[in-house]
């Protein structure tokens, strides 16, 4: 290919690259057009022809600079969030609080922390999820990397009792476990009506992103009436590896075996793509005091080992 | 995953639009938008472009009328193609019944789309799917730059490399000019339909 026509066509292809958003591709066809044009001292106005190269170059490295250092995640229009909060609930459940509690999750997932913390203050008072909006305004802050306030936010509820002895508690261990992720050894106060933490199984962590998700679990029980049989449950949420359900008000001898701190050595995992055995302990009990569960006990299950 | 209203009869189902950045995912919605206003039941949402890259997803809700008693609507979306915005693409992935996989025909995009369909496998099986089983069709975007003289991989070779295993209906595309949008979203709304069919037993 002649010299000239060699030089036409990679500047062509670099500013189409250029006009695709191909910048790096672009970058490199200019440089290689400015290479050609320096190894041959013949071609003419070799000098301004380098120039205008150089100079797109230094255009492109401008914008290329401006994608990468752009906000990953800009704050969105109140109308793009209510889509967010819209298009993202997966909540398997026609219940409003789960779906409001899902909506602001998703808000958080895409960066959209404000808004995010703004929706799951508005449940903090709910009793069926006022715990899982308390731990995800806690991630919320983790996110933000404001441990001070994640930390700062659990003293404030501790302080003006915001949360029972044993939810508090399960918050406390929520934090602590997630500081300790990042490399911050914190001791948190805790309710005084817990005496000693409860015990810390094997950590799995809770990265809502990497633990699979459970739909059922199938408990066989060592004691009580149920004992030596497997009874199953749907998980009503999973928040990383613990997981709620709820026990009905009519079964009173499961809710009674079933208390805080109970061991669990044998379960079975549902999930949509494996079946797996596994062990956990009951984080927490607590009684729904209102709404269309009224009565019933909503159960934590921390998963210690799978 | 979609959803069945069997009291309203109504069926909603997701189709995703995957593939590397700038490849024309976001050309073939708008494209859609623009042609099929008949079918469209909604405004087409850029959820927030840094200049025209797609900074979260691409939102178009279509009607596609009634089969066998019921309505049956569809929502497209694409993904930001970067790779920085992983995390995204997995939450956008989440619930889908159908894709197409833009691939772009530049030469020198042939490593980025690789690349692009191995994240989407892995993606899938972070959603418990399987890139194998899902419906899905291939799209080999902006065949028109062979006009300005610029390197394509031939269609064979965009093949062997991306639809060897697969083996899954392909058409090569100009989204700028609107070739293939059209056949290229029918094909896959006629497989993920198919694959809803049975789901729902629909035959019975």
């Amino acid at each position: 290919m002649a010299l000239k026509d060699q030089i036409k066509t990679l500047l062509q292809e670099a500013d189409l690259y250029r006009h695709q958003g191909l910048l790096t591709e672009a970058k490199t066809k200019y440089l290689r057009a400015a290479e050609v044009i320096k190894k041959n001292e013949q071609i003419k106005n070799r000098d301004s022809l380098i120039a205008a190269i150089q100079k797109k170059i230094a255009s492109l490295e401008a914008d290329t600079e401006r994608v990468e250092q752009g906000p990953s995640s800009p704050r969105l229009s109140d109308k793009a969030q209510d889509l967010i909060q819209k298009l993202f609930t997966f909540a398997d459940t026609d219940n409003q609080e789960d779906q409001a509690l899902q909506g602001a999750i998703a808000l958080a997932k895409f960066g959209q922390f404000e808004r995010a913390l703004e929706e799951l203050g508005k449940l903090l008072d709910n009793p069926q999820v006022g715990v899982e909006a308390a731990k995800n305004i806690i991630n919320c802050h983790l996110s933000l990397s404001d441990t001070e306030q994640a930390v700062a936010q659990y003293e404030e509820w501790l302080a003006n009792d915001r949360f029972d002895s044993s939810q508090m508690e399960r918050l406390r261990t929520f934090l602590e476990d997630n500081l300790e992720k990042k490399g911050i050894k914190k001791s948190l106060g805790h309710s005084p009506a817990v005496e000693e933490p409860a015990e810390e199984p094997q950590d799995l962590g809770t990265p809502d992103e990497e633990f699979i998700d459970i739909s059922s679990i199938g408990i066989t029980f060592e004691e009580g009436p149920s004992k030596g049989s497997m009874v199953e449950f749907d998980v009503n949420f999973q928040s990383g590896n613990i997981i709620s359900l709820i026990i009905p008000s009519q079964d009173k001898a499961m809710i009674e075996t079933l208390d805080t701190g109970h061991k669990l050595n044998d379960i079975q995992f549902y999930s949509p793509i494996a079946i797996f055995k596994g062990k956990g302990i009951v984080s927490s009990k607590t009684q729904i005091k209102s709404g269309p569960k009224q009565g019933d006990f909503c159960l934590d299950i921390k998963i210690t080992s799978t | 995953m979609a959803i069945f209203n069997l009291k309203k009869r109504e069926i909603e189902c997701k189709v995703v639009y995957y593939g590397p950045g700038r490849c024309g995912k976001t050309t073939n919605l708008e494209y859609i938008f623009r042609s099929y206003k008949k079918q469209i039941t909604g405004e087409m949402v850029s959820i927030n472009t840094e200049g025209d890259r797609t900074l979260f997803f691409d939102f178009l809700p279509m009607g596609l009328g009634q089969i066998k008693g019921c309505d049956i609507r569809v929502q497209l979306y694409t993904v930001p193609g970067q790779v920085q915005y992983s995390s995204t693409r997995k939450l956008v992935l989440r619930g889908v019944d159908g894709l197409v996989f833009v691939a772009d025909s530049l030469e020198v995009r042939r490593e980025k789309n690789m690349l692009s369909l191995k994240d989407l496998q892995s993606n899938l099986k972070d959603n418990g799917l399987s890139i194998f089983k899902i419906p899905l069709v291939m799209q080999y975007n902006k065949r028109d730059l062979a006009d300005d003289g610029i390197p394509l991989m031939p269609l064979d070779q965009m093949e062997k490399d991306l639809n060897r295993q697969l083996k899954v209906p392909a058409f090569p595309g100009s989204a700028v000019r609107g070739d293939g949008v059209g056949d290229t979203l029918k094909e896959c709304l006629k497989l993920t339909l198919k694959n809803l069919q049975k789901e729902l037993k629909w035959a019975k």
